[in-house]
């Protein structure tokens, strides 16, 4: 019984070994399949990281309406032009003629100083300028808010040290009662690449082996609907699933050195944690995607089917995993949702390694996930196989 | 002509009723994924995020600093760790996403002058909710460093009112202009709305021309338009325009009637560009198409450029900022145009004057397409298949 038993273990591990050797070479030899698992991984990160790589916005046109126009006015718009986020862009002569500029996008946000800034600031009647933005893009805003409030403090701190001269009381105490100080974690320059980019890297791992598996699925069925069965349809459906999955995933393991390792390093993205870490964090990921695209292979019945039911899917999955939008804050159907695809969890595993200079060990929740992931992938595969083969 | 026209219209409106894969890419994927946007970002900003105070002190001024800091609506204090290894662990393991320590003996220094620090740590590698941790953290310890401030100052002899003048002496108030909410949606749901959009109709033009090439029927296809490519094209493509164009004023409507989202201006403007943004991108998938007569390659760059239109056509990081070569890539891509008719009818409510330009270059992907027909006409004639 034993006998028996180790030699349809030996049979199974030839039928995985020829599956193997078929599919890396059918992945080899086709165009379209390279250009999505070498092309994409290779070239995506570059790419993303040419369009953010500037990592922030500065000296953006400002326009001003001094209604004031003192010594004290102007000073403050010195002062503001030269901070990070300003670029002062000329005088309106009032609130309309600013309003038609912004219109015709000469600038992106109007401050308009009072009549009586300066009585009022002599006058210690805290006078109050207003700064009008366009909203169009958050990330301007954002920009434009923090160069606001340190100009505010700054040109508050210079006021005050005056007034506080004038009044015969020392300068100084007042403000050195307690300090505050902030510090960014995980994205310490807090530039845009720097936070986009190794999430983005482990969805084009995931989204790129998703195309090519399910191009090399609706290339097999095409064929079989033409020619009938394929020769190799009579193998065990899990030697058939897991010879390809050991294909996939060895040919996407010198690929994630590279996007994992090599692009952060390139770019000087964040970048802690080793290499085995990420490997070992990414290991169950390339495992559930290769098996989650052998079962979406049941949707392929062409070749170009890929396109039409797996590019879409970038932009639901980049939500889902909750880069731009923090799953804590998703309803619970959006949660399920993403917990079944296995790059939400590869990526909150790879960023806090990479970005926030955790432990592998820290990640146990993500990483027993993309394990349950695979088993749950494994078995549709299965059934997806089983399906397609059947005489 | 007209009999051609007619012809190839009935055709495909037969080959698109043949097959469910058109359904699916045309009708069921922008759908849903528009409700899926809408769904998920319905609360607008993600507010209440989990935070952690590590309080060293455990005063009577520090316990009330932790009950401010739960009490605003940005931040939610889910764990009290007591140190601050013990706090950063929790946010390497992604509990949560930030913390704020009060130093021992805070109240006693802060009394005596001694000049304690509060300090603050926010995790930026996820951006949104890093930074409105930072905003709430920031407001907290600016408000509590004031008010020890203005007691010090009223002990030393000042009034109320200069009290406040010495800590403020000047302010600045800003006007977020047509989203006082800083709703994040805002940004969101329709900018990827309308990216998906063109992403769609970029796939499912190459896909059902280079389906001709394909299994070779395209020669019938041109013999039924009477041998002309320009009717060939429009009687092919003219029935998706009406689909998709139907598809993008639903989308419109779900954004602005159903869910408010802001229509400050005219929008009549905004149905006008929705069907110019699916003719500009039909136009666009036929100049790919008509380059590259090849299903893989035509569906390729389609994909490549409709995936990387949501970084390019700049929805949130502003095209003035990226490197000036970057640039020409973003105005090739109608969705770029539309998102700044959005911008400035829909959100900023200008007259349409002002977007006159974005219309005007949507108009001229057709011209385009128009010029590179010839080439697609000499493909159709000679279907190839390379796989």
């Amino acid at each position: 019984m034993f006998k028996g038993f180790f030699l349809d273990i030996k049979e199974w591990t030839l039928e995985t070994a020829r599956i193997f050797r078929h599919e890396m070479s059918a992945c080899l030899s086709d165009i379209g399949v390279l250009l999505f698992f070498l092309f994409l991984p290779l070239a995506y990160p570059i790419v993303y990281s040419l369009i953010y790589n500037p990592e922030v916005t500065r000296d953006m046109p400002v326009a001003v309406v001094d209604r004031s126009r003192t010594a004290m006015s102007r000073e403050f718009v010195r002062h503001a032009d030269a901070t990070e986020a300003i670029s002062i862009c000329g005088y309106a002569a009032d609130l309309p003629e600013a309003r038609r500029w912004m219109a015709e996008k000469k600038c992106f946000a109007v401050l308009e100083i009072p009549e009586d800034y300066t009585r009022k600031l002599l006058r210690a009647q805290q006078p109050q300028i207003q700064f009008y933005c366009d909203m169009t893009l958050l990330l301007r805003y954002r920009t434009f808010l923090s160069s606001i409030t340190e100009l505010q403090i700054a040109t508050g701190a210079q006021i005050r040290e005056r007034a506080m001269s004038d009044l015969g009381m020392p300068s100084s105490g007042a403000s050195e009662n307690i300090s505050s100080v902030g510090f960014a974690m995980g994205d310490t320059q807090q530039g845009f690449a720097s936070f986009i980019i190794p999430g983005i890297v482990i969805l084009i791992l995931q989204q790129s082996m998703l195309l090519g598996i399910v191009l090399l699925g609706g290339t097999r069925q095409e064929r079989r609907r033409l020619r009938g069965p394929l020769p190799w349809d009579s193998c065990s459906p899990s030697a058939q699933i897991f010879g390809r999955a050991l294909c996939y995933v060895l040919i996407y393991l010198p690929l994630s050195i590279y996007i994992l390792d090599f692009v952060p390093a390139f770019f000087n993205y964040p970048h802690h944690g080793n290499l085995l870490q990420y490997l070992l964090m990414v290991l169950p990921m390339l495992l559930a995607t290769a098996m989650l695209g052998q079962t979406l292979n049941i949707m392929a019945s062409e070749r170009e089917s890929a396109f039409v039911i797996i590019v879409f899917t970038s932009v639901a999955f980049l939500f889902l995993s909750g880069l731009t939008w923090p799953r804590y804050a998703m309803n619970g159907l959006f949660m399920l949702l993403g917990d079944f695809v296995p790059a939400t969890w590869g990526l909150e595993g790879f960023v806090r390694i990479n970005s926030n200079g955790g432990e592998l060990w820290q990640q146990s929740h993500a990483w027993t996930w993309l394990w349950l992931l695979t088993i749950l992938y494994t078995a549709t595969a299965y059934l997806t196989v089983r399906l397609q083969t059947r005489r | 002509m007209s009999t051609g026209f007619h012809n190839v219209v009935v055709r495909e409106l037969r080959r698109l009723t043949s097959r469910p894969i058109y359904l699916v890419g045309m009708v069921i994927v922008p759908v849903v994924m528009a409700l899926f946007f809408v769904g998920l970002l319905a609360p607008g900003l993600p507010l209440k995020v989990p935070a952690g105070v590590v309080d060293l002190d455990g005063s009577r001024i520090s316990r009330k600093l932790t009950r401010s800091l739960d009490a605003m609506e940005l931040i939610d204090v889910s764990r009290t760790p007591n140190s601050y290894n013990e706090a950063m662990s929790l946010m390497q393991s992604g509990q949560i996403m930030g913390f704020f320590v009060i130093p021992e003996n805070f109240e006693k220094d802060a009394v005596a002058g001694k000049g304690p620090a509060l300090t603050y740590y926010y995790n930026l590698a996820i951006y949104v909710p890093g930074s409105l941790m930072f905003k709430g953290f920031k407001t907290m310890a600016v408000t509590t460093q004031g008010a020890l401030v203005q007691t010090n100052l009223v002990d030393k002899g000042a009034t109320g009112r200069m009290a406040d003048v010495i800590l403020q002496p000047l302010t600045i108030s800003s006007h977020p202009l047509n989203n006082p909410w800083m709703n994040y949606s805002y940004y969101l749901a329709p900018s990827f709305i309308m990216g998906l959009i063109e992403l769609m109709v970029f796939i499912m033009t190459a896909f059902s021309v280079t389906q001709e090439i394909k299994t070779g029927s395209s020669r019938q296809w041109l013999e039924k338009a009477g041998g002309r490519i320009g009717t060939a094209l429009v009687g092919k493509l003219l029935p998706q325009t009406i689909i998709f164009s139907i598809i993008g004023w639903g989308c419109n409507s779900l954004l602005y009637h159903w869910f408010h989202f802001p229509m400050n201006g005219d929008e009549l403007w905004m149905f006008v560009g929705m069907f110019l943004l699916v003719v500009a991108s039909q136009s666009f998938a036929v100049i790919v198409c008509s380059v590259l007569p090849n299903p893989r390659l035509a569906l390729s760059i389609c994909s490549l450029s409709g995936i990387l239109a949501f970084s390019l056509a700049a929805f949130s990081f502003p095209v003035q900022a990226m490197y000036g070569g970057m640039a020409p890539f973003s105005w090739i891509l109608p969705v770029r145009w539309y998102f700044m008719i959005y911008s400035d009818i829909a959100l900023n409510g200008y007259a349409v004057y002002f977007a006159r330009w974005y219309f005007i270059y949507l108009l001229i992907f057709p011209i385009l397409a128009v010029l590179a027909a010839p080439l697609m006409k000499r493909a159709l004639r000679r279907p190839v298949y390379v796989p």
